[in-house]
């Protein structure tokens, strides 16, 4: 589905030809006649050419959400970015590596959002892989583990423990989107998934849609609920609340469509996975390091 | 042929029908908002005045960079240190009345600054300007514990006042002793 776009995007290709239509215009009249009579024909086709580009390129940007057109994010940066203003996408990475489990990130959401006690929208996994090969897994406590008053296991019994923060994937294919009968679901130009607070009937499907767990019905507002990489934010050029809280740096926030941000680099550069691959829901949220055993 | 001239009957159904779709539409103008279809998104129309609805709630936490810009001192006491990453707010709240107060006493000489209050709870909890020196602050982040990586210095809090010699280890200030609020170097 999403892969038309990127072939639209190609026709701005033209376009650009069109560009170099106009360059014949410039100075060339002192050509000989023949060539006028190239100039004619050029500048008509540039104008033609320039109509259908919009055509195609107008409801191209309208219609179909543009989070697809950056899915082809370093094509975007290209012809196209310069023909249409350019909407960020936004990709979401996280450093598991760098994550030390003090649950600062999960108190920031909380005030951010004013997400109800017992739900959260984001939240942080713990897995200890123990020497006798069972795994346990469970999440950082708000205040972190310091007077959590959990049963310290014995250091000698483990062999290996990390941590694995959990956000919303915003995926390219969202199946909590498709499956809203409302139309609450909404795709916002820079490819994050939203709810319509006021077309939402709190019906949760959605809920049950989303392989990742995130969507959960708040109980306050009755209405679908989800991490939205806090888009108030994001859209105002502030960073997303956990992101500004964390203390380690293992969560990275940018955009996908400017090949100079650190998230960029870093996807350039670095082996990263996304979770449940197979489900082809291509999300948007990167793992750095993350073991092979995490679902 | 003898049913057709029973005509009433489908009149009155027809009636019906008509009444029942105008009654329908009527009660879908009604429900459905109005700026309901201006985004037409993958799988259908949208309401696109929910973005700037959505996009206009006001934001809680406050960037480092905020408070930087009044406290040039505290930045550059930390740039260089392990702590440049740890975030105002995680030892001091989150601070919007402070910010608030102290933008207003930029403006005007009348408007007064608050004191910073006394801790009780997790910062990040506070809309309030919170000073505090008790080690949990710092335990919370620093209490060695499974499934923390390698390379964070994590302490064992008790072996640590240990080895160091702490004056007073059961004092809920004992980490300042040593180590500063800002410059947390020993
Ligand atoms: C690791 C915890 C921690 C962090 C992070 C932190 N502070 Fe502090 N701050 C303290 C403590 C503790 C004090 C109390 C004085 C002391 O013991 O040094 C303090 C005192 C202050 C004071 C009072 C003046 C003074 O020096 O006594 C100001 C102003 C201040 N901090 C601003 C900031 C700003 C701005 C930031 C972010 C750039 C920040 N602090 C980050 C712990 C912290
Ligand atoms: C608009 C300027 C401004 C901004 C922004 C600002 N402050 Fe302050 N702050 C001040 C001033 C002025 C004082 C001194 C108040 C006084 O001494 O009465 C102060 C005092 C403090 C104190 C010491 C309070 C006390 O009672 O000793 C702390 C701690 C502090 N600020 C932290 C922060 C933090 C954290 C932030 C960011 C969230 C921040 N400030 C942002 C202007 C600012
Ligand atoms: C929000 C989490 C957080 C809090 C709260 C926090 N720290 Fe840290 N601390 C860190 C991180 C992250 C590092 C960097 C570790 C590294 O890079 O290896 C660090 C490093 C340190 C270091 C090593 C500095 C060096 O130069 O080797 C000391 C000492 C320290 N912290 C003391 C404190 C004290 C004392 C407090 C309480 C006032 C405190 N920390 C609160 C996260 C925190
Ligand atoms: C008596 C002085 C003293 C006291 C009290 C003290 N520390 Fe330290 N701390 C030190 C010294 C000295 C070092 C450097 C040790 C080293 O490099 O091996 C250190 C190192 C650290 C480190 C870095 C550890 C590492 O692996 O490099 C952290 C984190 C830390 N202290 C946190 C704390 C906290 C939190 C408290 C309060 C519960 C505290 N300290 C109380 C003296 C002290």
């Amino acid at each position: 589905m999403f892969n038309i776009l990127p072939q639209k995007d190609s026709n701005t290709g033209c376009n650009c030809d069109g560009g170099c239509g106009s360059e014949t215009s410039a100075d060339e009249l002192t050509e000989a006649e023949f060539l006028k009579s190239r100039r004619g024909f050029l500048e008509k086709a540039t104008t033609f050419m320039l109509g259908t580009a919009s055509l195609t390129l107008l409801p191209a940007s309208l219609v179909l959400s543009k989070e697809a057109a950056g899915t082809a994010g370093k094509a975007a940066t290209g012809a196209g970015a310069a023909a249409i203003e350019q909407t960020p996408l936004y990709g979401f990475m996280v450093d598991t590596e760098r994550c030390i489990g003090a649950g600062k990130c999960l108190t920031a959401c909380r005030a951010e959002n004013d997400v109800p006690e017992g739900f959260a929208r984001t939240w942080v996994e713990r897995y200890i892989h123990l020497k006798d090969g069972t795994v346990q897994v469970d999440t950082v406590p708000e205040t972190g583990y310091a007077d959590a008053g959990l049963p310290i296991l014995d250091p000698d019994t483990i062999e290996r423990s990390y941590f694995v923060p959990k956000l919303c994937n915003q995926c390219v294919d969202a199946p909590c989107n498709q499956v809203c009968p409302t139309h609450a679901s909404i795709t916002s130009p820079e490819g994050i998934e939203l709810i319509d607070p006021e077309l939402c009937i709190g019906c949760s499907y959605c809920v049950q849609a989303c392989p990742y767990g995130i969507r959960f019905i708040n109980p306050k507002t009755n209405n679908a609920d989800k991490c939205d990489w806090c888009y108030h934010r994001i859209t105002k050029d502030e960073q997303p609340a956990c992101v500004e809280a964390c203390p380690t740096g293992a969560r990275i926030f940018g955009r996908l469509d400017d090949p100079n941000s650190e998230i960029s680099k870093r996807l350039r550069k670095l082996p990263t996975s996304v979770l449940k691959e197979h489900l082809g829901t291509h999300p948007k949220l990167y793992y750095l390091d993350l073991p092979q055993e995490v679902i | 042929m003898k049913f057709l001239l029973d005509t009433k009957h489908l009149w009155i159904l027809l009636a019906l029908l008509v009444l029942g779709g105008v009654a329908a539409w009527e009660a879908r103008s009604w429900m459905v908002p109005d700026t309901y279809g201006d985004l037409m998104g993958r799988y259908g129309p949208y309401r696109a005045a929910a973005l700037e609805q959505i996009a206009a709630r006001p934001s809680v936490i406050i960037a480092d960079s905020v408070c930087h810009e009044c406290h040039q001192d505290v930045e550059e006491e930390r740039t260089d240190s392990k702590h440049a990453t740890v975030r105002c707010i995680h030892c001091h709240g989150l601070a919007r009345k402070h910010v608030a107060q102290a933008q207003a006493a930029a403006k005007s000489p009348d408007a007064t600054i608050a004191p910073a209050q006394e801790w009780d709870g997790d910062p990040l909890t506070k809309i309030d300007l919170y000073i505090t020196q008790d080690r949990a602050t710092c335990l919370v982040c620093h209490e060695e514990n499974v499934g923390m990586p390698e390379w964070f210095q994590k302490i064992n809090v008790e072996e640590h006042l240990d080895d160091q010699g702490a004056e007073e280890p059961d004092s809920k200030e004992t980490c300042f002793e040593c180590h500063g609020g800002h410059d947390t170097a020993p």
